[in-house]
């Protein structure tokens, strides 16, 4: 075995005929049964190889046995040799089984045989005629089987089905005709590397045929284009036939010059005109369903029977004439829409789809970022909206951020480019939304605020959070929150403790402990306040004890943490006069190099009333405690004897008035009746005064005054501001010694944290000309230095 | 002035009146506010340029605060009446004994507390 293996190398095919020939017909079955296991297309590629594989294998065993025994191998003493006709008659007997097996027929020789023969004639140098003869023989068949072709006139898909059939028997007939000449394969092909196999050159010329007459070819091609198209509509077709047909082109090596190419084009039509009409007719959502679902076709089609390598292409076509022709269509025509109504799904399908294509998510995020940018300024810039302003906001927010996060698969260039959106319009509007922040914040922390668990206003408090980060005039906020919170501090209006100092170290940890100092000290005033109250509360029943029983308390507020307020004189009764003085007393002789300023506009009270109808307790401004004790003495007043006696401003004593004779719970009677306060009006005690509840809060009436406070603290912004600028002028100027106006105020606008126009700066800069804080350049106007 | 006096004379007679046949209101609660600040002639400091109110500039920077961020930056007073930031003066008298403002001999008259 291992000897004549070693010998299918050997150059000298004489020497083999001293090879016993039971060896051999071993070796034929072996290898037969081999080549003939394996018939698919697929495999027979393979088998030109398997004759390589073959000699490594048995190299393996041929190395195992050393024997003791020597043998000797003589030649023989004459040369054998064949027969003079052995070529043409072994020829015959090949030839005529080559043609039973292309007509398929049945052969009259055995398999065994006929491959002997060939391993015969390789042996004795007639492998290249053998080849030749057997070319010709393959060209004839393979020539005459596509000519017939030519003249064919049937339907495209009976001619489809027809040549897959030649080229189906082509393969078997190739395969058997290959198993009868391996030893040609592995002799004379493998010694002479410009022939091809077998089966390779039953594939050349099953190719050149092909290609020659193009008529056949391109009625292949467009068939099969013709049953893709029908696919693509919707009909069933046979996916086997396509597969089998495209394996052909493949085998031949012509399926990307023959097919692809042309494929490609009339995907590229096809879907270019449907991506045009459907753009029109449908509407997005559906539009992205049938395109999602037109790449999903494809990538099936790919899968079943393209050949792997049109992928890429095929689906770039597909995406390009369907998404990226018409990115900016969608995004104008749909994106809008769907947003505003949040539609989940689409969005995601949207970006999922765009991420497909170049520059498909810059879009998308460009359109989101505008869409965010005019949602939100709809909702900042109009006046009539403001009450619902920041709630619309958070709402918003929430809206953005979910889809964000659900469609756009938490993309930061998506959450970045969200942030800069409301960063953008939010600031579109100068104060108003910081002030209406500050005021949403106050109505979630004012004790009336019930609808919320500690847990929801602490979300609530981080989402108001995140809108503040994106305001410019943090000052503004504030401000009002300041203000505010002077009134829940004041009124002992807050909700809770804990979420006030919850939301002061928010503030603190965003802007800093510059920006909260002073709304920590108008806390700390607060409980200093109460400690002074016990303190005082002592003071007076030790020393006082005979004085009337008041239940006195002071809150004591440190000027500058606290907004300012109008100081207003007015008369107070002798005995509230007295309560005052006796603690002004305490107070700076516990606190040295202090004075105090009363503010009567805070101030507070709780009245006993006795009307017909019983005992109540009126909870009233101190304002409205002046006015009402004069009712004490005299059951009527006229206006101007109420204005005198009590010396409220004007304004504010009719609005004192209204409150107590126009409100809901009337504790005066007017004369005449009417809602506004004349100068001639009688004030008239009403003893029939009637409520079901026995404490009752009579509310300052506040309209017009907010709209002034609201000036007033806008107004005391800016003051500070000014400040700020003066201070940002002197830091750049102090480093910088020299510096043209135009890089001053550049470097300005890029210190200051609030938005300003050049024109504030300018008199800013003006003004510490004047102040000598600098000078302008002699010589150059435009150019400033520093006075140190 | 001397009118209220005399309205406010008016007023507990008729007090005393009303408590005969039962004032019909009297005043239970009361809670006033009101404001301090640093009794000072001139609000600002003239030593840091800070108002005295606030912190003065140094303490500023230094931020040393105590749990409530507020500054311990007291007032102090001179003889001649001039009040700076305690920080700012304690600073200054040891290059010059004498008060910035109007060049007297400086010395304490009081302290803020």
């Amino acid at each position: 075995m291992s000897r004549h293996v070693s010998k299918i190398g050997d150059p000298s095919p004489l020497k083999r005929l001293d090879e016993p020939q039971i060896s051999k017909k071993i070796r034929l079955e072996i290898e037969v049964d081999e080549n003939m296991s394996d018939n698919s297309p697929d495999r027979n590629r393979r088998a030109n190889f398997s004759n390589v594989n073959g000699v490594n294998r048995n190299l393996n065993i041929h190395s195992v046995k050393p024997t003791t025994k020597k043998l000797i191998i003589k030649n023989f003493k004459s040369e054998p040799k064949l027969p003079d006709d052995y070529n043409e008659t072994t020829w015959k007997k090949l030839s005529s089984a080559v043609i039973a097996i292309q007509q398929s027929k049945p052969n009259e020789y055995l398999l065994e045989e006929l491959y002997q023969a060939v391993g015969n004639m390789c042996s004795h140098k007639m492998a290249s005629e053998l080849y030749k003869n057997l070319f010709e023989l393959i060209d004839a068949h393979v020539r005459s089987n596509i000519e017939k072709f030519k003249t064919e006139t049937m339907d495209r898909l009976l001619f489809l089905k027809k040549m897959n059939d030649t080229w189906q028997s082509h393969c078997n007939q190739m395969i058997m005709i290959r198993g009868i000449f391996l030893c040609l394969d592995r002799t004379y092909v493998l010694q002479n590397p410009n022939i091809s196999s077998i089966w390779d050159m039953g594939l050349d010329l099953f190719r050149k045929y092909f290609m020659l007459h193009t008529l056949v070819q391109t009625r292949v091609v467009e068939g099969l284009l013709m049953l893709i198209e029908q696919e693509r509509q919707g009909d069933k077709v046979d996916r086997i036939l396509l597969k089998s047909l495209l394996r052909m082109l493949t085998d031949l090596q012509i399926y990307n010059k023959a097919f692809e190419q042309k494929f490609l084009q009339s995907t590229e039509r096809l879907y270019a005109a449907e991506g045009q009409r459907l753009m029109q007719e449908l509407e997005v959502p559906e539009f992205l369903a049938h395109v999602d679902k037109r790449i999903h076709e494809e990538n099936e089609r790919v899968l079943h029977y393209l050949d792997s390598s049109t992928k890429y292409q095929l689906i770039h076509t597909v995406e390009k004439q369907l998404l990226s022709e018409h990115i900016n269509n969608i995004l104008q025509k749909g994106l809008d829409n769907l947003l505003e109504e949040n539609r989940l799904h689409d969005l995601s399908l949207l970006y999922q789809l765009f991420s497909r294509v170049k520059n498909g998510l810059q879009e998308l995020c460009h359109a989101f970022n505008a869409f965010i940018k005019k949602q939100g300024r709809t909702i900042v810039i109009d006046p009539e909206k403001d009450k619902t302003m920041v709630q619309e906001l958070l709402d918003f927010k929430d809206a953005m951020d979910n889809i964000v996060a659900s469609c756009f698969k938490k993309n930061e260039m998506f959450s970045n480019s969200l942030k800069e959106a409301f960063e953008h319009f939010i600031n579109q509007r100068t104060n108003k939304p910081a002030e209406l922040i500050a005021k949403f914040v106050d109505s979630k922390l004012r004790a009336g605020n019930k609808e919320a668990t500690e847990e929801e206003l602490e979300r609530l408090l981080d989402k108001i959070m995140v809108l503040f980060r994106f305001i410019h005039g943090k000052d503004v906020f504030e401000a009002f929150y300041k203000k505010d919170l002077a009134k829940r501090l004041l009124v002992g209006k807050s909700a809770s403790v804990d979420a006030e100092k919850s939301m002061l170290s928010k503030l603190k940890q965003e802007c800093g402990g510059g920006f909260t100092s002073k709304l920590e000290g108008m806390f700390k005033d607060m409980e200093l306040s109460k400690d002074i109250n016990v303190a005082f509360k002592q003071h007076l029943n030790i020393n006082t004890p005979e004085l009337m029983p008041l239940d006195m308390t002071v809150n004591i507020l440190t000027m500058g943490y606290w907004p300012t307020y109008l100081p207003m004189d007015v008369t107070l009764p002798a005995q509230m006069v007295k309560f005052q003085d006796i603690f002004k007393e305490f107070y700076l002789s516990k606190h040295n190099g202090r004075k105090l300023q009363w503010q009567p506009t805070l101030g507070h009270c709780v009245l006993k009333a006795r009307f017909k109808a019983g005992q109540k307790e009126l909870v009233v401004s101190l304002f409205q405690t002046l006015v009402i004790l004069l009712f004490n003495e005299s059951d009527e007043h006229g206006f101007e004897y109420i204005k005198a006696a009590t010396n409220i401003e004007d304004g504010e004593l009719r609005r004192t008035l209204q409150s107590l004779a126009c409100g809901k719970a009337r504790v005066l009677n007017k004369i005449p009746k009417g809602r506004e306060i004349e100068d001639n009006d009688k004030f008239k005690f009403n003893n029939d005064f009637v409520n079901k509840l026995f404490r009752i809060k009579i509310n300052q009436i506040q309209m017009k005054e907010t709209t002034e406070e609201q000036k007033a603290t806008e107004e005391r912004v800016f003051q500070d501001r000014q400040y700020q600028i003066d201070a940002a002028i002197v830091r750049i100027m102090k480093m910088r010694k020299t510096l043209s106006h135009n890089l001053l105020i550049s470097e300005l606008l890029g210190q200051l944290k609030f938005p300003v126009k050049p024109s504030d700066l300018k008199k800013r800069i003006e003004s510490l000309i004047d102040r000598d804080y600098m000078e302008r350049d002699k010589d150059n106007s435009n150019q400033y230095n520093y006075v140190a | 002035m001397s009118a209220s006096i005399a309205d406010e004379n008016e007023n507990t007679e008729r007090l005393d009146d009303a408590s005969k046949n039962e004032k019909m209101f009297t005043l239970k609660k009361w809670n006033a506010v009101a404001m301090w600040s640093w009794d000072v002639e001139c609000d600002t400091c003239a030593i840091c340029r800070v108002q005295v109110m606030d912190a003065c500039l140094r303490c500023q920077a230094e931020s040393k605060k105590d749990s409530y961020g507020k500054q311990d930056c007291v007032v102090v007073w001179g003889e001649c009446n001039h009040s700076f930031h305690y920080c700012c003066m304690s600073l200054w008298v040891k290059q010059n004994n004498r008060c910035p403002l109007c060049q007297q001999e400086w010395s304490i008259q009081r302290m803020g507390k």
